[in-house]
């Protein structure tokens, strides 16, 4: 497979501030990748490097596998970008300014920018300056989305989109993973990322902290299980890989290790089980207990 | 080098698609500033008029705010020489301020606000934009030269010829690229573009309060000045070409400089090294006042600052004037008449451009409550036991304050140096805190109606600038052409006496404050009623 954006051991400094201590992921061709980490982590700084906004202050960037500063423009004519607050010019008119980004851009697709205004339900004649929030990222994604790229950057694409938007958004993008397009996308919407990334990659405070798919994410910590029995509930309190216990009548609930899962399931198969729920964490749990744990 | 230009042509043309009914207003408004006075000159050089207006321009304090003329024979002075001498300066720096804010607008600005950064995700160079807006900014002053000219000889004087009318339309525009070439290079040192343009216009005053004085003691030096690029060409008289030949060096070299000092920096980065804050308010800002001073604090003390220095520039004046007079007796007794001497005389003159200025800062003060208004800034504050009536007050309150500190600092700044470079005088310090603060009346007036803005058309605060402007020149041009005198009350700036050259008028120094005050009331109890303008 392709490598698509290449990063190892970016670093970034803004005077004695050191943004970017320890960032190297990789995106392959085809492949959506969440970005994601608290605020302040360095997500939006990353992609700034990475579409040479702004210079590295040390390793390696490589997108289509040259060089994010010294080759931008080569770069930038197979990319898309859309940031988290889309800024406009507030005397020019949506359907204008989407005009001339598609222009800039080099790459129109034909009748998709038409498509896109219907589907997001965007009024393009009306100046940017009296559109709300949700509408200037409309404009943000359908100047994005109406181009011919290889690679496109979302950081926040759809903060202030209402969830129908949000559901446009997200069939889009699944249609760009089919066509075997390479999607690097930050969002504090985790199940948005939960939903569209075949991995993910944590950031904290500067540095990549984690890396995976979700299931290989999964493992690294526990599902939570609820179940109700008549049987000897002690069994349970007794097993290893068991936390967070706890009784209420004759429910239990507690998380357990993904290894002993098995050792669960054979002592819970020998009771009689009124009730069994096990659900795996979501991303949101794994992104709060990886901080928790980080922290402590 | 040419990637770092990729796509520039395609913005450019875009740019002047999106503000082409800017660039027409710009052309066509500034230009009709600058070459449509010429009947009221035909009026003022009959007769006499020429000759009284050479020896009127002889004087020191008119040399310090126009420029000099290198006409030693009166009868030498024509229209045209006189057109040059009294309008070029004036229309140079109109010039240097819009192309300023064209270029900070579209630069740092939009980097600012994260435009730049959608634009630089697409195939578009490093430099792109810059080179974009500069090619735009110098064409709209080569055509606004050639608008210029052409209007001038479309009078069809004896005297405006068509190679002074070009030269003459060239000197605005070349003030006016350059001004585009120092906007462009504060938009790399500072950090925000309201840093951008403070900047430049701090500059542009520096500049011209330096000119001020070599115009008067060695205009040689003015010539290493940029504004001396623009206004040194003496149109119509030495038609002087070379002053361009520097505009343009300079244009070239800073454009240059400016494109290198973007590729060394990151974007939304300056030069200027960044603080960190503290982390808790202090006990002085916690209050509706305090707030407002904490949010104006940077500009208030630069302005301030600004000031006392602009009055000690006009105040080392004195000394040149006095050396000027010493040595040419017809001179002196030209000017000492009725027993009133050069620097009483001077002084009157001067402090409306001191004090006229000063009243800058408090409209700033006063615009920046509906500003924050509209930013949604103080969204949180209406919703608190916070009065409108308190935000109101603190604002005019802070107005006021700053408008006598500002006052007294403007006079200060005059007089302190202007009595330690005379070495004889009758004058003393109160002389000139007295004849400052003669002009507060005024502040209080230009308060008022920024108060009856907040209060009834908020969107209208800006036009305050306007109308000051327009005060400031019809006092300007009290002095050079005979206005009706219905012209001249419509300045604010003219319904106070010229103290010291004239005695203190209290009655309207009184009545003009009343109105002030009364407008500030109005304006109180509309901006209670009025609905907010959040976000728009």
């Amino acid at each position: 497979m392709d490598t698509v954006i290449k990063i190892d051991k970016l670093q970034k400094k803004f005077g004695k501030f050191e943004a970017l201590k320890d960032v190297s992921f990789e995106v392959k061709k085809g492949e959506v990748v969440g970005f994601i980490g608290p605020n302040g982590a360095g997500k939006s700084t990353t992609i700034r490097v990475l579409l040479g906004i702004l210079k590295r202050s040390g390793g390696s960037v490589e997108v289509f596998g040259k060089d994010a500063w010294d080759d931008e423009i080569e770069i930038h004519k197979r990319l898309s970008y859309v940031p988290g607050d889309v800024a406009l010019w507030g005397n020019m008119t949506g359907g204008e300014i989407i005009d001339l980004f598609i222009k800039l851009h080099g790459g129109a697709k034909r009748n998709k920018r038409d498509e896109l205004i219907k589907k997001f339900e965007l009024d393009p004649k009306k100046k940017a300056k009296n559109y709300s929030k949700g509408n200037r990222q409309k404009v943000g994604l359908i100047a994005a989305l109406s181009v011919d790229s290889d690679l496109y950057i979302l950081d926040e694409p759809t903060s202030g989109l209402d969830p129908l938007m949000e559901a446009v958004f997200q069939e889009e993008i699944e249609q760009l993973k089919n066509e075997g397009k390479s999607i690097l996308l930050s969002s504090h919407i985790l199940s948005e990322v939960e939903r569209l990334a075949d991995r993910v990659v944590i950031i904290r405070e500067g540095v990549v902290v984690e890396q995976g798919t979700l299931d290989e994410m999964r493992h690294l910590t526990r599902s939570n299980v609820i179940l109700q029995t008549t049987g000897d509930l002690s069994v349970f309190k007794n097993m290893t890989g068991v936390y967070d216990l706890q009784q209420k009548g004759k429910e239990l609930s507690f998380s357990i290790d993904h290894e002993h899962i098995n050792d669960l399931l054979k002592v819970a198969a020998t009771m009689p089980m009124d009730k069994f729920e096990m659900v795996p964490p979501t991303l949101e749990a794994l992104f709060i207990t990886h901080y928790e744990n980080d922290e402590a | 080098m040419n990637r770092n230009f990729a796509l520039w042509e395609y913005l450019f043309i875009q740019y002047l698609k999106r503000d082409w009914k800017k660039i027409v207003f710009w052309i066509v408004g500034l230009g009709l500033f600058c070459g449509g006075f010429i009947p009221f000159f035909e009026e003022i050089a009959k007769g006499d008029g020429l000759l009284g207006m050479y020896e009127t321009m002889q004087n020191p304090a008119m040399i310090s705010i126009v420029g000099p003329t290198p006409i030693r024979d009166p009868q030498a002075y024509t229209i045209g020489a006189m057109y040059s001498n009294e309008m070029l300066l004036f229309c140079g720096l109109f010039a240097f301020i819009i192309s300023v804010m064209h270029v900070v607008g579209h630069t740092r600005r939009e980097e600012d606000l994260g435009l730049q950064e959608l634009i630089r995700s697409f195939r578009v160079g490093r430099e792109a934009n810059a080179l974009a807006v500069m090619v735009e900014t110098v064409l709209i002053n080569l055509v606004l030269a050639l608008f210029v000219c052409g209007l001038m000889v479309s009078f069809n004087l004896t005297g405006i010829d068509g190679t002074g009318s070009l030269l003459f339309g060239l000197s605005i525009a070349m003030l006016g690229i350059v001004g585009a070439v120092v906007g462009l290079l504060m938009a790399q040192i500072m950090s925000t573009s309201a840093g951008a343009i403070g900047g430049s216009i701090a500059l542009l005053i520096v500049l011209y309060i330096v000119r001020a004085t070599t115009d008067i003691s060695n205009v040689s030096l003015s010539m290493m000045n940029p504004l001396g690029w623009g206004y040194l060409t003496y149109p119509f008289v030495e038609n002087n070409w070379l002053p361009i030949v520097y505009a343009l060096l300079f244009t070239i070299v800073g454009i240059f400089v400016a494109f290198v000092l973007e590729s060394k920096r990151d974007m939304q980065d300056g030069y200027i090294p960044q603080f960190e804050g503290n982390a808790h308010a202090s006990k002085r800002m916690l209050s509706v006042p305090g707030m407002f001073w904490r949010i104006t604090r940077g500009t208030n003390i630069a302005w301030l600052v600004g000031f006392v220095v602009m009055g000690a520039a006009y105040g080392s004046v004195y000394a040149d004037m006095q050396a000027f007079l010493n040595s040419n007796e017809l001179m002196q007794q030209m000017f000492t008449v009725q027993g009133i001497s050069i620097e009483v005389s001077f002084t009157a003159t001067i402090m409306f451009v001191v004090q006229g200025l000063a009243i800058i800062l408090p409209i700033v003060v006063i615009n920046k409550l509906y500003h924050e208004e509209r930013r949604g800034h103080l969204s949180q504050i209406f919703s608190t036991k916070v009065s409108r009536y308190q935000l109101y007050w603190s604002v005019i309150g802070l107005a006021i304050v700053l408008s006598f500190v500002a006052n007294v600092a403007g006079s200060l700044g005059l007089g302190g140096t202007a009595l330690a470079s005379m070495s004889h005088t009758t004058m003393t310090l109160q002389d000139f805190l007295g004849a400052g603060l003669n002009y507060f009346t005024i502040f209080l007036f230009f308060i008022g109606l920024g108060g009856l803005c907040i209060g009834f058309a908020p969107r209208l605060g800006k036009l305050l600038y306007l109308y000051l402007g327009y005060s400031f020149m019809v006092s300007y041009f009290l002095n050079l052409l005979n206005l009706p005198e219905w012209v001249n009350n419509t300045s604010a700036l003219n319904w106070v006496s010229r103290v010291p050259m004239e005695a203190f008028d209290i009655s309207s120094f009184m009545i003009v404050g009343v109105i002030g005050l009364t407008m500030m009331l109005i304006g109180a109890f509309a901006y209670r009623k009025r609905d907010l303008h959040e976000g728009v």
